[in-house]
């Protein structure tokens, strides 16, 4: 598991005023719990169930939230919801919190149009449902802190606190604890920091990668009129960034609150759902543990035991059923003889048979588990079956009133769903709750239930999860497991693409037309200003266009010597772009590099690598001290090392040596 | 009634703040603390709950304080008082049925054999029941306000001049007793600091600001300085019916060194903390809290392949306990059976 230093949001965000002199009594605290997710990252699972009435430790994960909401003295809450929720509506209703001593009152906004965090901010200003700071948190926070320091410390500043997230580098003013910088890592090991964030007159700057973001945020209402302000902030992201941007215009700060003592955690995909309800069950989020049963539920009392056992009522275990360690069994279950059971959490009413290893297992209610069945790691959701002899490896998922079939091994990280895969294109409003019933239906009868993936007796289809690439989203494509599937789609890369598009037909039509080169540089240059581009990447793409473009020429025949004499031509043609291009010693680097990189993706080409760099240096594109120089690079991989091993490179450097120790000596006589 | 469905809802909204805040479990309510505020709930209950006999009352008790019990088990002061309670309606009863005292409390075996058995249906309603009772619950209260003073007083007894005395952790009354001895004479005391929450400090800070010379030391000092030792002197949590204790982690360790120097070990807790359960696995009297405190959450990886485990309270057994000093007077753990049957009714002990 990963480590975590449980760092605590604190939100708000307001001019750096100091706080008006209370004269009347303080309002009371209000909180706004978005219960909408907004993306699809627990599907197929949430679309049975809305994600926060998703149980940790057969606890809704929205009561973890209200509690820990009122536990700090919060005496209002908004839930938001959108999808399903008359669901989320029903089940807050039944539980404590809408009883009239509760000393949270709950009140309900529901509508179909919310798309994400920012319309239900901006409902929020409309409505002007708060009055003073509020606390902004989703419906899948469970946590035990205890927020009225942090809420003190907000009052006295009066401004926006941000918290990070493991995924999140943040640069923060380790005085005040404000946020300069911050930005998503998405897999990169290198981040760039504005130069404008060290020249400020701030003493420390501290830049922390180590924090988790608990999505807990106190806000002051001026959070809300800026959601409406700016039309474009969908996501708190979005948002911080916005507001990090316009810094110094409006006066608008954040600030984060670490804290390394109490628990607290968002569960975002089912790797986190797995590690908070071990640590709920292990005990790290006193007083939220399962035996408190804080939800006041007649049928969620346990009795704890040694080594982290929980049992409800009416629980029964067969002869020879060992229950090791960290297990939850709830009300009414029947477990047979000979089981092994350790690190499981089992939902209420379930049927597990004999001779049955459950490691990691997390099952929900009324759960059927035939005879020797082996689960590792997965989670089995309501009303599913798991018939004989089945082993589901870590990571599987069986989504509700699926069935598993006898004699079957479910491979690492299978999804099984009653909903048919391809259902989803078809929706097209993605948050409709009841349009996808019917066609549901008549797509069970077309389609029978593949025995290959669900076994003889099984019913259920494989979910895979959505692979159309959407280029213009922002956030990774994470898969329900969270893992990073494919390669990062960004805003930058996309337009760069484009570019290349661009700059390779404007030089394939410069080939064909004989445009001169000072038409070809002013169209290369306005296609530059229109897609954004920087210089350095200009220059790398140009070389590499250029490089590529006797490849498309060639089609099949990638021989050194053909590709040479092709290329050849076209670099004499183009001297002139070249030049205008590469003036300063840091454009000949940069063009030195993606000469490098081009000739690395394309091995076969490696030999004329040398006389390609000759050519350069003889169309007085590239001079010898930068070409010496990017040779001797030491920090370069172990392909480029292996790049410069080559010969016939080998022999150019030298050359290249001699000629300038003649042209040295030359100069000194 | 509007006056009495209001103060009905009221009722309601206190009990439930009350079950919340013993869930809540955070911080360290002191016993008494605790002990008035059930009490107090449970006059309010008596004053404006619906029932019509003492059957009724007994029943609607029994229901609230199961419920009280079962938010914190470990909180034993809610079960006890509820038992007191009990046992004084039962009282107010027979003696507004004409029976003396003596008669009802014991079953002699000669009783055993004549009336054959008890009947009291508790089902006549006296109208002064009511008052009676309340009263009695406030000479409860009053009682327990003096219980810290009526140890404290007892101090001079125990302590001489120039004793080396040992603790553990933070007790309010030991506190309260060594101040009281200070005022008269000399001596030292040596605080072990209880890991890992380490009230020990606390505790040290406060004697030593009466000018009493205080040493603290790490519990794992407690044998190697034991010899050097008079007395130990501790506060505890619950005592149970057999005379063991339930007390802060540690205390066992202080006691079986105690034990193995032969020093003896005075328990000073007030009547309220006896509680009539035995100690058997399923009361589970014990309370384990996030492992924060000893192994913390920023350790990382580590964690996912230990079990860390993080017990409030340790068991004492009665062999290695010299003397119980309460606000009654100096007993015997062996004694300690007598004290409940005076203090509880036999059918209370299962609530």
């Amino acid at each position: 598991m990963a480590a975590r230093g449980a760092a605590r949001r604190g939100a708000g965000a307001g001019p750096g005023r100091g706080p008006d002199p209370q004269e009347e009594p303080p309002p009371p605290l209000q909180a706004v719990l978005v219960a909408d997710s907004f993306n699809r990252r627990f599907f197929p699972i949430s679309k049975d169930r809305p994600r926060a009435l998703l149980p940790m430790a057969n606890v809704a994960m929205i009561d973890y939230t209200l509690e820990f909401l009122t536990a700090t003295g919060v005496e209002e809450t908004f839930v938001f919801c959108c999808w399903k929720s008359a669901e989320i509506k029903e089940h807050l209703q039944k539980s404590k919190w809408c009883r009239h001593t509760s000393p949270n009152t709950v009140r309900f906004v529901t509508s179909d149009l919310y798309r994400s965090l920012g319309d239900v901010l901006r409902d929020v200003d409309a409505k002007s449902l708060v009055r003073s700071d509020f606390i902004l948190v989703t419906g899948d926070v469970v946590s035990n802190f205890n927020i009225s320091a942090a809420l003190e410390e907000h009052k006295l500043r009066r401004k926006m606190e941000k918290n990070v997230s493991d995924d999140i580098v943040i640069a923060m003013d380790s005085a005040t604890n404000r946020v300069l910088h911050y930005q998503r890592t998405q897999g990169l090991k290198r981040f760039r920091f504005p130069m404008n964030l060290f020249q400020n007159s701030i003493e420390n700057v501290e830049v922390r990668h180590d924090l988790l973001d608990c999505h807990i945020s106190i806000c002051s209402p001026q959070v809300a009129e800026l959601f409406t302000d700016n039309f474009d902030y969908q996501t708190r992201d979005d948002f911080v960034r916005g507001l990090l941007v316009n810094e110094e215009v409006l006066g608008n700060q954040i600030h984060m609150h670490v804290t390394t003592e109490e628990y607290g955690a968002h569960i975002c995909n089912l790797l986190m759902y797995e590690a908070v309800c071990s640590d709920i069950i292990r005990r790290w989020v006193y007083p939220l543990t399962p035996e408190m049963n804080f939800t006041d539920d007649e049928n969620q009392s346990y009795t704890h035991s040694k080594h982290n056992i929980y049992r409800g009522v009416d629980v029964s275990l067969g002869h020879g059923s060992v229950l090791e360690e960290n297990v939850l069994i709830g009300q009414g279950t029947v477990v047979g003889s000979n089981c092994s059971i350790t690190n499981s959490v089992i939902g209420q009413n379930c049927k597990i048979g004999d001779k049955v290893v459950l490691d990691g297992a997390f099952l929900w209610d009324n759960v059927q588990i035939a005879d020797n069945v082996e689960i590792f790691h997965s989670v089995v959701c309501d009303n599913a079956e798991v018939k004989e002899e089945v082993k589901l490896k870590p990571h599987c998922v069986l989504s509700s009133q699926v069935v598993v079939g006898p004699g079957i091994t479910l491979s690492e990280g299978t999804v099984i769903s009653l909903h048919p895969p391809d259902e989803e294109e078809e929706d097209d409003d993605q948050f409709s709750d009841d349009s996808g019933v019917n066609k549901e239906e008549n797509k069970v009868k077309l389609k029978g239930y593949n025995k290959k993936d669900v076994g003889s007796e099984g019913k259920g289809y494989l979910w895979k999860a959505d692979d159309k690439n959407e280029e213009d989203e922002e956030e990774q494509r994470q898969s329900l497991w969270g893992k990073e599937e494919f390669r990062v789609v960004t805003w930058g890369w996309a337009d760069r693409l484009f570019f290349q598009n661009e700059v390779l037909g404007t030089l394939q039509r410069g080939e064909e037309e004989n445009i001169s080169c000072d038409n070809l540089v002013l169209e290369i240059n306005s296609l530059k200003y229109a897609y954004n581009i920087g210089l350095k990447e200009m220059m790398q793409v140009l070389s590499k266009v250029i490089l590529e473009f006797p490849l498309q020429q060639l089609d099949a025949n990638l021989d050194s010597q053909n590709y040479f004499s092709a290329l050849l031509p076209l670099l004499k043609n183009w001297t002139p772009l070249f030049k205008n291009y590469i003036k300063r010693a840091s454009d000949h680097l940069n063009a030195l590099f993606a000469i490098e990189e081009f000739f690395l993706e394309h091995d076969s080409l490696c030999t004329s690598i040398a006389k390609v760099l000759m050519t350069f240096y003889q169309l007085e594109i590239l001079e010898e001290d930068v070409i010496l120089n990017w040779f001797s690079l030491r920090d370069t991989s172990d392909k480029g090392k292996q790049l410069r091993k080559n010969q016939r490179l080998q022999k150019f450097i030298q050359w290249l040596e001699e000629a300038e120790e003649e042209s040295s000596d030359g100069d000194q006589d | 009634m509007p006056g009495a469905a209001e103060r009905g809802a009221e009722l309601r909204e206190q009990m439930e703040a009350f079950v919340a805040r013993l869930r809540g479990g955070g911080g360290r309510p002191r016993s008494e603390d605790t002990a008035r505020h059930t009490l107090a709930l449970l006059r309010k209950i008596i004053a404006h709950g619906h029932w019509g006999s003492a059957g009724e009352l007994m029943e609607l008790i029994r229901a609230e304080g199961r419920r009280m019990a079962a938010a914190q088990p470990s909180e034993t002061t809610v079960g006890n008082m509820v038992r007191r309670v009990l046992k004084v309606i039962r009282e107010e009863y027979g003696r507004l049925r004409g029976r003396s005292e003596e008669s009802d409390q014991q079953e002699s075996l000669h009783k055993l054999l004549t009336s054959g058995g008890l009947n009291e249906d508790f089902n006549t309603s006296y109208p002064t029941l009511k008052a009676n009772v309340i009263e009695a619950i406030n000479e409860l209260l009053i009682e327990l306000e003096g219980t810290t003073d009526n140890i404290a007083m007892q101090a001079l007894e125990h302590i001489h001049s120039n004793e080396v005395i040992m603790t553990i952790g933070y007790s309010r009354t030991v506190e309260a007793f060594l101040k009281e001895a200070a005022r008269k004479r000399k001596f030292q005391v040596i605080v072990a600091e209880c890991a890992p929450f380490c009230q020990g400090h606390e505790m040290a800070v406060r004697l030593s600001k009466e000018n009493i010379e205080t040493t603290v030391m790490s519990d794992a000092a407690i044998f190697a300085v034991m010899s050097r030792v008079n007395k130990v002197i501790i506060g505890t949590k619950t005592i149970l019916a057999n005379g063991a204790l339930i007390a802060v982690s540690g205390t066992h360790t202080l006691a079986l060194a105690a034990k193995h120097h032969s020093t003896p070990l005075i328990v000073c807790a007030p009547m309220f903390k006896l509680s009539p359960q035995f100690p058997n696995e399923e009361d589970s009297f014990h309370k384990f809290v996030s492992p924060q405190e000893v192994l913390p959450f920023t350790e990382g990886e580590i964690l996912a392949k230990i079990n860390v485990h993080c017990p409030v309270f340790d068991y004492v057994p009665p062999e290695l306990i010299t003397l119980f000093i309460s606000n009654i007077g100096g007993n015997a753990p062996s004694y300690i059976y007598r004290l409940m049957s005076e203090l509880y009714h036999p059918d209370d002990y299962e609530l």
